[in-house]
């Protein structure tokens, strides 16, 4: 489904990946872990053609995701981008934010959008705020409306950065809730997470990234638990056990 | 009690210099705002053929005094071929001038909107056509308002300098009421307390324009 080929990119003299190659296959869910600078985001927004990559070759069921030619735009909307900061449109309620795909692009009816949106509302549980303004949501809301907005445009794969990073620590659940549902019905993801619980019971691969390069990959169960990479070890003991002396 | 009685002499002929100062006053707005965007988008779009003619613009217009500019449309286009009325001078005169302060004010509303929101409109699959007016530009209205208020009433004061190419607007009656009779005082304030009532519904209108955008 998503296919990533040794994919390069640096900013001025910084090279943030190196050579990349990783496949994500249909209904399957892989996180991407690892320190902040390790080029975690940068992977996922090359994936989205909202970043340019120097060389290499990335393809979401085989469309070929190019930022300059003509056809991103259409690549994007088979893509759903959920953000770490929700980055939904202020003077839009939750409903026009959810329908602003289906119509301004799909050229979908309005009732059929609205239909479909109130299920999907109905489904992150907010059916009740569909005419609330995001000022008026807090961050756990306004994330799951992001992911409706994102659903609603029948995406072939999901991203999410970071999607929990910015939330007060009694929302994360509800958001993680609507992710693991997802993947429950199958929804190809790619997740770049620093929530190791959720990694562990909802990827079926998880990708160690350090400096822009995967130093390990596997099941949950290998690399949550047994890391084998003295890097990745050194970061999940800081990120599990945040209070501890590393030695 | 001299002064009610001379005013109500001379406010006839001063109102109907008013009327015209509206005239210009909304016609040169019109055409400044639709300029000003227009420039604001060329000078943020990353193709040269667009920006580097905007920046030429922008810097021409906001470098040379707006007197200079008019003088130069009424009395210097005529020798190229390109002849105005008084009238018409003035406000595209103006209109023009005043388009490079809308365009810096627009650009810079538009430069505040979050990247994140530029981000989920493509991330969405939209095209910078409908990323602009449907996502960014709504949200770099409510930025642009107050200033571009302030520019309105700048614009409607201005609008006195079309007196220098004898357009019959305010000041120029104001001007010329008093040279016949020598009532500085009275004529003067006259016309100063008429500016001062047009911009009143003015700033109110945009307050008004302010509290209904910033409402969400």
């Amino acid at each position: 489904m998503i296919k990533v080929k040794e994919v390069s990119k640096s900013f001025g003299e910084v090279e943030v990946l190196k050579s990349m190659s990783f496949t994500v296959a249909r209904g399957e869910v892989v996180c991407l872990i690892g320190p902040s600078g390790s080029g975690k985001s940068t992977m996922l927004r090359c994936v989205n053609g909202l970043e340019y990559y120097d060389t290499g070759f990335i393809s979401v069921d085989d469309m070929k995701v190019d930022v300059r030619s003509k056809e991103i735009g259409s690549v994007r909307a088979e893509v759903g981008m959920v953000f770490q900061r929700f980055n939904l449109f202020p003077h839009m309620t939750a409903l026009e934010n959810i329908i602003e795909g289906p119509t301004q692009v799909r050229k979908r009816p309005k009732p059929e959008a609205r239909d479909e949106a109130m299920a999907l509302l109905h489904k992150v549980g907010l059916s009740h705020l569909a005419n609330s303004y995001p000022s008026q949501l807090s961050g756990g809301q306004q994330q799951r409306v992001a992911i409706a907005r994102a659903l609603a445009m029948k995406p072939r794969a999901m991203l999410f950065d970071e999607p929990t990073s910015a939330l007060d620590p009694e929302t994360v659940g509800d958001v993680l809730s609507v992710v693991e549902e997802l993947a429950r019905e199958g929804m190809t993801m790619l997740v770049v997470t620093h929530e190791m619980g959720f990694a562990s019971e909802v990827a079926n691969r998880v990708l160690f990234l350090d400096h822009g390069e995967i130093l390990e990959q596997g099941p949950p169960s290998e690399i949550l638990k047994n890391p084998q990479n003295e890097r990745t070890r050194d970061f999940l003991q800081r990120v599990l056990h945040p209070g501890e002396k590393v030695l | 009690m001299e002064f009610l009685e001379n005013a109500r002499f001379f406010m006839p002929m001063l109102l109907e210099g008013a009327l015209v100062t509206i005239q210009i006053a909304f016609l040169s707005l019109a055409l400044s705002t639709v300029l000003g965007l227009t420039l604001a988008l060329m000078r943020l779009s990353s193709l040269r053929i667009l920006y580097v003619p905007a920046v030429t613009i922008i810097t021409v217009l906001r470098g040379v005094p707006i007197l200079v500019q008019l003088m130069y449309i009424y009395f210097v286009f005529p020798e190229i071929g390109i002849e105005l009325s008084a009238f018409s001078a003035g406000w595209i005169g103006l209109g023009v001038a005043f388009s490079a302060y809308h365009a810096e004010n627009f650009r810079a509303a538009i430069l505040s909107v979050d990247r994140g929101q530029y981000e989920a409109a493509l991330s969405i699959g939209m095209g910078k056509v409908r990323l602009m007016s449907r996502i960014i530009l709504p949200q770099a209205v409510r930025i642009a308002l107050p200033p571009y208020g302030n520019i309105a009433i700048m614009m409607l004061k201005d609008s006195s300098l079309a007196s220098t190419i004898t357009v019959a607007e305010l000041t120029r009656s104001g001007q010329l009421i008093a040279s016949s009779t020598f009532m500085n005082m009275t004529v003067f304030t006259l016309v100063a307390l008429i500016y001062l009532a047009m911009s009143l519904p003015v700033s109110a209108l945009n307050s008004w324009l302010e509290r209904r955008f910033s409402a969400k």
